[in-house]
């Protein structure tokens, strides 16, 4: 679940990946389980510098109102790589972020498996640019749900 | 919680940390987000033109905004009880190594609804030039 390999290079098989022509507004995403370390999450909040003690003390965070250390609620960032497969759209070079909204319910934690269910909803051109609406729902191991969120991205040519 | 959120006033402004964005800040995003896209790494690539934009150059991640967005919202609503329910954004401009970002936000409205308690919040991310990155709005609850 927690893979040792993750291809970073994003060229890497990119023709396998769907081209906005080939996205099928609602068809799911293939995802992947994917079980959150205390590793990644101290690795997150280093690398955005939010190293609030819910986090990364877990003294203080037994003691507060979350009974132990949850991730912070952008964590579905990291989650949307780790959820998805080399081949997923979402990684190829060029993708453009253009805006997103996320609702957070319960805090993923450390030692969660969690999963997602995904699917490019809408497709439409504007200004000449091509956009994908994708929309994302993540679980907990008790299929609770963490966030759902949608984005859009600007597809490569 | 009650307390807390009767006295938080409409208006009120909220500042988060500073970031100074650099290649080695965006290169550890990459290995924390697992978002290796090359916008954020290869300087060659970014030289070209993305239909009629030309970045000149790697960008910061648009979802590092995002996430110092985050924790400017939950550094403020942990110590008042509330919780951090939505945020949406916008990207309006790239931002780039060299850039300092400052978040900010204003509670824009109170709502209490039949089971909750909820604040609306708008919310901007600008670089040391003032320059607008990032617009959006965000919503914390105050369980009744």
């Amino acid at each position: 679940m927690a893979r040792a390999q993750f291809e970073t290079d994003f060229w890497k098989d990119a023709q396998l990946r769907k081209s906005w022509d080939e996205l099928v507004p609602g068809e799911p995403r293939r995802t992947l389980p994917y079980l959150l370390t205390r590793e990644a999450v101290l690795k997150y909040c280093r690398a955005v510098g939010d190293l609030h003690p819910l986090y990364v003390d877990e003294d203080y965070a037994r003691r507060s109102p979350w009974g132990g250390p949850i991730a912070p609620p952008s964590i579905h960032i990291l989650l949307m790589f780790a959820c998805t497969p080399a081949d997923d759209w979402m990684r190829s070079p060029g993708t453009i972020n253009a805006g997103q909204s996320w609702s957070y319910n319960v805090p993923a934690r450390p030692g969660d498996t969690i999963t997602l269910q995904a699917r490019c909803l809408d497709k439409f051109i504007r200004k000449e640019r091509l956009f994908a609406v994708h929309d994302n729902v993540f679980f907990n191991q008790h299929g609770r749900v963490i966030c759902s969120g949608r984005g859009q991205t600007i597809r490569p040519l | 919680m009650a307390a807390a959120f009767d006295a938080i006033e409409p208006g009120t402004r909220i500042e988060g940390e500073p970031f100074a964005v650099t290649r080695e800040t965006i290169r550890e995003f990459c290995d924390a987000s697992l978002d290796y896209n090359p916008l954020h790494l290869d300087d060659a690539y970014m030289q070209g033109d993305f239909g009629a934009t030309n970045f000149g150059g790697v960008i910061m991640h648009g979802m590092t905004s995002f996430a110092l967005l985050t924790r400017m919202l939950t550094d403020w609503l942990y110590p008042l009880g509330g919780i951090h329910r939505r945020l949406e954004t916008r990207w309006r401009a790239p931002a780039r190594p060299g850039d300092t970002l400052r978040p900010a936000a204003r509670v824009a409205r109170k709502k209490v609804t039949r089971l909750g308690r909820w604040i609306v919040l708008e919310v901007e991310m600008r670089n040391q030039r003032q320059e607008i990155i990032a617009t959006g709005e965000a919503m914390a609850e105050f369980p009744r």
